[in-house]
């Protein structure tokens, strides 16, 4: 089935970014518009609950919901990230993180929801604590990329941050003695990275990159029985399967489903493609295969694409195009 | 950009692109009417070439850089390279080849922080290394040695004065209180560049030691060795490249005598490089005192609190005594969400009064300052440092050797720095001979002339040029 479930419409500029609420029932858009867009299932169809169209004074780039699915932050080009009290329908901004310098590209929550991460074009990794009445402090500051750092994200389960960014690499983060510091670095990729998804495990990374391939990123700790060095007792970072041929543009978004194992990627090119591991692969050597492409997903780039935490199959993409669009794939599973 | 504090780094955050590509400084061309050049190609026509119009070099100053936010400082690193190590051998080299009575006094004024640093490197003790120190740079041509600590001591006064002020008018003047140390130029440019009018009021206008060691090298000295200014080369050794940005401030230029007030800041690791380029074992070197006009005496002295500099202790101790009668002597200092971030209270009668906090590193300043800006910061005082553990982890500080780490070199260095003997700010009668002899006394426009600055914000220039992808 290459037409999508349903295409929903209202966003007056390029969606940057959609972003699924844990439990599954909130779809969250936001873009150039400096609106982010709630929608939710009423009946069959997804349909607008609540528009907050000035979010921002600019482009709104990522939206994320915290693990207990009562907050909701937003990273803006102007610079701040907003923090939403979502309890109820009244959605109030009750904490403006402000600090970086210029454009902040990705706001990411950890498992827990006791720890907030940040980045942005000013070269930088922020890592901020969620204190009690609304109150973020700031526990580290990390202007460890080169260039504009595009995206970050935490580990499912442990305190661990990746970032990826237009200097052509991914980095790891840990705490220790108070203080967060990169504990490994990713290099391979050769242009920008533009996402990076876990999997459910979190021993695996994806990346995804403007030199058009995908690369699956495998955790090897310390003692491992490959033999695979550790310095610094740090586990490490092997990159163990390369995706190319697929996309003849950028890849802009790589999701990795909880679920079901399913890699989604959204590209330059206008196509959504979904990649599964082969399942007698070698852990070390996996194989992945490219089990379903959709040509002209949209009719612009694809900036996003996000699987549905609890329904297995359900796939949100947004385009430059100014649709978000749902897709069903329960068939291929 | 080594050397500087994370501070500046983060808020100075481009390329390095050399200026003449990126500088969006408009330089000003004086325009002159009349002279055009008309040349006309190939074909038969128009050939009338007057001159072509000589254009003066276009310069941009330090200074310049300062004053704006456009291009972010791949130029500010250059020119604040011109000041350095290089540029004081080369000062000191011309000097040597003039006729005696042409010549530059030259003076070297050394931080604590700096020393210990050198003295870590060379494994050597704290006086040891100063008096080598100030063998070396003599043997280069300096004529007088001296330590900042003397200089300190008038930022320490002054400090603590301005709190008592400060903290009586809290109730009137919202911006009074809390008192922001002012003696980290990285703070300082931060501050100004980041946060403008809204924090600089309530940032401490007392001049830091580097500063007020300038002032009293190129006024009160000047004077009582019957030399101008201007005849005067002042040079300092600091832990970090930031100073070398104070001390280009326009606020600390003399203009009529069109001199600064420091004329060039090295720092440790230029220090150690210039060691080995002239291959120099220190500890076998000669020994020189240090000279004793404006030094802390003919051996260093320090104060009591911090290594950088005690701000918080001092002010506490003071302000517990002046305002609430109350002793105190050793601190107890409470630490909060790290190391870098601790605060001391006073209480009376149940009551706490006095709050004071240290702040250093970029994330405790983002958090102070975002209190601030909420209204919700409980602190009187908070001493502001941009390095994490401060001065003695200033960003030009000597690195440690293999296999130590920076905590470990930090923390050998605060031990060093505490076995430093210590006097009382307010003990020192050399001090008050120079406040009634040369000041004129306690809060005079003179005190305020060389004691104390300002600062303005700097407003960011988002121009297209400027932006980098």
């Amino acid at each position: 089935m290459t037409t999508a479930l349903q295409t929903l419409t209202g966003h007056k500029d390029r969606v940057w970014n959609v972003s699924w609420n844990p439990q599954g029932t909130i779809l969250t858009t936001c873009g150039t518009d400096h609106s982010i867009r709630i929608w939710a299932k009423e009946g069959d169809t997804w349909t607008s609950k609540n528009v907050m169209s000035d979010a921002h004074s600019r482009t709104v780039r990522c939206v994320a919901w915290s693990p207990c699915g009562n907050t909701l932050a937003s990273a803006s080009f102007d610079a701040t990230v907003n923090i939403w009290d979502c309890k109820t329908a009244d959605i109030e901004c009750v904490a403006t993180l402000e600090g970086h310098d210029n454009e902040v590209k990705c706001v990411s929550w950890s498992a827990s929801g006791s720890l907030l991460a940040t980045c942005s074009r000013d070269k930088s990794v922020w890592v901020w604590e969620v204190g009690e009445d609304d109150e973020y402090e700031c526990l580290a500051v990390m202007p460890s990329h080169t260039q504009d750092v595009k995206k970050v994200t935490f580990h499912p389960s442990l305190d661990i941050l990746a970032s990826a960014s237009y200097d052509n690499s991914i980095k790891l983060y840990k705490e220790s003695n108070d203080d967060w510091s990169v504990f490994c670095t990713l290099n391979g990729h050769e242009s920008t990275v533009w996402s990076i998804a876990f999997d459910g495990s979190g021993q695996r990374l994806a990346s995804c990159s403007d030199d058009r391939t995908v690369k699956i990123w495998q955790e090897y700790q310390p003692g491992n029985n490959e033999g695979i060095a550790t310095p610094n007792n740090e586990p490490a970072w092997k990159c163990v399967c390369t995706l190319s041929g697929f996309h003849n543009r950028a890849i802009y978004d790589i999701a990795w489903c909880r679920l079901t194992g399913a890699i989604a990627t959204s590209c330059g090119d206008d196509v959504i493609h979904v990649f599964k591991e082969q399942p007698q692969a070698d852990k070390n050597a996996p194989m992945f295969d490219l089990i379903l492409t959709i040509p002209q997903a949209h009719t612009d780039d694809v900036n996003s694409v996000s699987w549905n935490p609890t329904v297995a199959g359900l796939l949100a993409s947004g385009s430059d195009d100014c649709t978000v669009k749902l897709w069903d794939f329960t068939h291929i599973f | 950009m080594a050397g500087f504090s994370g501070v500046l780094k983060l808020t100075d955050l481009d390329d390095f692109i050399a200026p003449s590509q990126e500088c969006i400084k408009p330089v000003k061309v004086e325009q002159k009417a009349g002279r055009g050049v008309i040349r006309i190609d190939d074909s038969d026509g128009l050939d009338v070439m007057a001159e072509p119009p000589k254009y003066e070099k276009a310069k941009i100053t330090l200074n310049d850089c300062l004053a704006c936010s456009g291009c972010i400082t791949s130029a500010e690193v250059v020119l604040v390279s011109q000041q350095s190590h290089d540029e004081l051998y080369r000062i000191l080299e011309e000097n040597n080849k003039k006729v005696e009575s042409e010549r530059l006094v030259v003076v070297l004024s050394l931080s604590p922080q700096s020393v210990l640093s050198i003295a870590a490197k060379y494994s050597m003790e704290t006086d040891e290394c100063i008096q080598k120190l100030a063998g070396y740079f003599k043997s280069l041509g300096v004529n007088y040695v001296f330590d900042t600590n003397f200089a300190r001591t008038f930022s320490l006064l002054e400090a603590q004065k301005e709190f008592i002020t400060r903290y009586k008018e809290k109730d009137s003047n919202p911006k009074a209180i809390p008192m922001l140390a002012s003696t980290c130029p990285g703070w300082i440019c931060y501050a100004e560049k980041t946060h403008g009018s809204y924090i600089l009021p309530y940032i401490s206008s007392t001049k830091s030691p580097q500063q007020v060691m300038g002032s009293l090298v190129k006024d009160l000295w000047a004077t009582q060795k019957g030399i101008t200014p201007d005849k005067i080369y002042h040079a300092t050794v600091m832990p970090c490249f930031d100073k070398k940005l104070e001390a280009a401030r326009d606020d600390f230029y003399n203009e009529v005598y069109s001199t600064r007030e420091v004329d060039c800041v090295i720092t440790s690791v230029e220090v150690e490089q210039m060691l080995i380029r002239d291959d120099i074992t220190l500890p076998s070197f000669n020994s020189s005192p240090l000279d004793t006009d404006l030094s802390s005496g003919s051996m260093i002295t320090s104060h009591p609190g911090s290594a950088s500099g005690g701000y918080a202790h001092n002010v506490f101790i003071h302000a517990a005594k002046e305002l609430f009668d109350k002793d105190q002597d050793k601190l107890e200092w409470k630490t909060l969400r790290n190391t870098d971030f601790r605060e001391v209270t006073l209480q009376v009668n149940g009551e706490t009064v006095l709050r004071f906090a240290l702040a250093y590193g970029f994330r405790n300043i983002q958090n102070l300052v975002q209190k601030l800006k909420r209204g919700k910061s409980p602190y009187h005082y908070v001493e502001v440092m941009a390095c994490p553990s401060g001065c003695l982890n200033g960003g030009a500080q000597i690195r440690p050797e293999n296999g130590v780490s920076a905590k470990d070199l930090v923390t050998k260095l605060e031990e060093a720095y505490e076995n430093i003997p210590i006097s009382n700010p307010e003990s020192e009668s050399k001090v008050a001979t120079v406040y009634t002899e040369w000041l004129g006394g306690g809060d005079s426009e003179k005190v305020k002339k060389f004691l104390h600055t300002q600062y303005k914000s700097i407003e960011k220039t988002t121009s297209a040029l400027g932006i980098k992808w």
